[in-house]
């Protein structure tokens, strides 16, 4: 498997009131395509940052980091929103659906900014992704009108509409119920056999365990980086 | 010269505003955006979310375009009413005659002396003169002279005392624009055979004749018995315009024909003030010169000043004692239009106040709702949205609100400018209040010019808070709550 993300000594500093603040201190870190990735640690350990810089969102201090063969690090900001738009697909903890929008319209906002003309087709497509995560008879309905379960799925039809080569989950079943979180980590789980690469910062150990690989940090760096593929396998049947 | 003066103001600056405006959204849209062919959609898409964001906070947004509306309605209303109220102005000195050269003789200061031992004095203009004038040929179409005498009219035991004796040409009707309520003004034959006819204006027939039907019956003058041959209408007086011209009423006078007046009245005119007597021999009171000419074409109104010069220089080089006095109704109606297109713009101006304190109102609503909204702006930044979007859509949605702002503003300030007469009319009906009529005249210019103005308040008040919107750090933004 090609490696889809690979960053190489990628050092990441805060400064806050005059305090340099080390929270990645030279991650060494190779993602393969296909992949399931959990991001684990304790608060401070550095996995959300390391998100945000995988997101495109947070620019690095020093380092490289590839996304496909690509070095995003010298990037400006306009390329770096077109690497997101195209690229990248973003499951949030907190759903981060636009109120005022529709489940449809929500689903449809990444295209948008790809500069792609919006006509029936893509609304087709849209309507079949809000089916695909189940909520077919929902499509007009605002996210205060759904549950959490139901946004965070909007949400996933979201993350996928541009197609994305990675998708990222900040906590994605943080807010949710057990049962609910069993729901939305077995779609996640769909969508990664069906090929799609997902790397997601959890804290939940049980959460964890549906990911393929899991890769601990503490204080910005490596702790642990293990494949736990063969309890995947195990769990298959449940 | 200035005819087209006070019109090109307004266009010149909505031209300029609109013509800004295209080029900073042009640039908006097409830096960077040509190739990926969706600008217009890209457009149509931005202003559509415009609309559906602002409609979910409704009072707000319309409490926010209050200020706008308020300002584009008092632009329109201000400036059509400046306009109603000058034209109703200008229409005054054009009733003047606006083509005329009105050359009077005026009594030379140092006269006053010997006109009060009792001697004849001998100034103003002379036959002669006029007959000078007939060198313009066809470019004056009509010299009409006149003398006045001032002196009591008399029917019976009932006396019009201020009344004002003109003896002059049937073509003062046309020159003075007199309109006739009962029978005929004076003709060519009237003079020639040295009728003892008169016309008497409206108010000198209704003090002499109340009761009576004037045509027909004989006025007493000095000596003489005239025969009422017409009456005219009733007329507004012109307003004094300042200059030599005093306010003209010609309700109290009486016209009789000017060949007439030299045979029976003499060439020397005697009037009595105060006690004293003073006798003056004027042989033409006042002449007046209309020019064949178009007053609204500015060659029409260089025809006008050039007679006028040339009347300057003939009379310059015939009278040694400057005991004329030349008026052009011309020169003021051009210092009125001046003055016009000046109060017009003072009033625009006082009106964009309230325009930029509306673009205030919307930038301070504006700025808040970028704060509101953060979370959402982080939000499209990380599903790809550029600064340029985000600029896009927030500065969208400020022109948005101003122009529909701006739009309803035109909507009630053109209903005010039709509205507001007709409704002062009525209450002036009802007696409740007093004063003359409101005269309004829309000023199609200024609904462009104001409804282009707010469009631009709302680029330029929606481009700061767009900027901080677009600067906000994705994750920053995207942690807010």
């Amino acid at each position: 498997m090609p490696a889809i993300v690979r960053i190489v000594d990628l050092v990441k500093n805060y400064y806050l009131g005059g305090q340099t603040v080390h929270v990645l201190q030279g991650l060494n870190l190779s993602f393969d395509e296909g992949d399931f990735v959990a991001l684990m640690g304790p608060s401070g350990s550095g996995k959300s940052t390391l998100l945000n810089v995988l997101g495109c969102l947070d620019r690095l201090t020093s380092g490289q980091y590839f996304l496909g063969d690509v070095d995003v690090s010298e990037m400006s900001d306009d390329q770096l929103s077109e690497v997101r738009s195209t690229y990248l697909g973003f499951i949030f903890q907190s759903y981060n659906l636009l109120p005022q929008y529709t489940v449809v319209e929500n689903v449809e906002l990444p295209l948008l900014y790809q500069g792609i003309k919006l006509d029936e087709a893509t609304k087709s497509r849209c309507v079949a992704l809000a089916e695909l995560v189940g909520l077919g008879d929902r499509l007009d309905h605002r996210p205060l009108q759904l549950s959490g379960g139901q946004q965070q799925r909007v949400a996933i039809a979201r993350s996928l509409v541009n197609d994305p080569h990675l998708i990222l989950g900040d906590e994605p079943t943080g807010n949710l119920d057990t049962k609910t979180s069993v729901e939305i980590m077995q779609m996640l789980r769909e969508l990664n056999r069906s090929g799609k690469t997902i790397i997601m910062v959890t804290h939940e150990n049980d959460i964890a365990e549906w990911a393929r690989r899991v890769v601990r940090l503490r204080d910005g760096r490596v702790e642990s980086d293990v494949r736990n593929d063969t309890r995947t396998i195990a769990e298959m049947g449940r | 010269m200035s005819a087209s003066q006070p019109g090109l103001n307004p266009y010149l600056l909505g031209g300029l505003g609109a013509g800004a405006l295209v080029v900073l959204l042009g640039w908006l849209f097409l830096s960077g955006r040509i190739g990926h062919g969706g600008t217009s959609a890209k457009l149509r898409r931005s202003v559509s979310l415009a609309v559906k964001s602002l409609w979910l906070h409704k009072l707000r947004s319309f409490l926010s375009v209050l200020g706008i509306i308020i300002g584009t309605c008092s632009v329109i209303a201000l400036m059509s009413f400046g306009e109603g109220s000058m034209q109703d102005a200008l229409e005054d000195i054009k009733r003047q005659g606006a083509t005329n050269i009105i050359v009077r003789s005026v009594k030379p200061p140092d006269d006053s002396a010997t006109a009060s031992r009792g001697f004849v004095t001998t100034y103003g203009l002379t036959r002669d003169d006029i007959g000078q004038f007939d060198a313009f040929g066809a470019s004056v179409s009509r010299v009409v002279p006149m003398r006045v005498f001032p002196t009591e009219v008399r029917y019976l035991e009932r006396i019009l005392s201020n009344g004002r004796v003109i003896a002059t040409t049937p073509d003062y009707q046309q020159v003075n624009k007199l309109e006739l309520s009962r029978g005929r003004f004076l003709v060519e034959a009237d003079d020639t055979e040295l009728d003892n006819y008169c016309v008497l204006g409206a108010e000198a027939a209704d003090k002499l004749f109340p009761y009576e039907d004037p045509i027909g019956q004989s006025v007493g003058m000095r000596s003489h018995f005239f025969r009422v041959i017409g009456v005219i209408k009733d007329r507004m007086p012109t307003g004094g315009t300042g200059g030599s011209q005093a306010a003209e009423n010609f309700n109290r006078d009486i016209y009789i024909p000017i060949s007439t007046s030299r045979r029976r009245f003499g060439e020397v005119i005697f009037t009595r003030t105060s006690g004293s007597r003073s006798a003056e021999k004027v042989d033409v009171s006042q002449v007046t010169l209309t020019v064949d000419a178009q007053v609204d074409t500015p060659e029409g109104r260089a025809t006008v000043k050039a007679v006028g010069d040339e009347v300057k220089a003939i009379l310059e080089k015939r009278h040694a004692r400057k005991d004329y006095d030349i008026t052009v109704p011309l020169d003021k109606l051009e210092e009125a239009e001046r003055a016009q297109a000046r109060f017009t713009a003072l009033m625009a101006m006082i009106a964009s106040i309230s325009l930029v304190v509306g673009g205030i109102g919307i930038m301070n609503i504006m700025l808040a709702t970028v704060t509101e909204r953060t979370r959402e702006i982080g939000i499209r930044r990380a599903l790809g949205a550029k600064r340029k979007d985000i600029i896009l859509q927030f500065l969208v949605e400020a022109v948005v609100q101003t122009t529909i702002g701006g739009l309803c503003g035109a909507v009630i300030g053109v209903t005010a400018v039709y509205a507001i007469p007709g409704a002062w009319d009525v209450l002036r009906g009802w007696e409740w209040v007093s004063g003359p009529a409101l005269p309004a005249k829309l000023h199609v210019t200024s609904i462009f010019l104001s409804v282009c103005v707010s469009v631009l308040v709302g680029v330029c008040f929606g481009l700061y808070p767009a900027w901080r919107a677009a600067k906000l750090d994705p994750i920053e933004a995207l942690r807010h709550v």
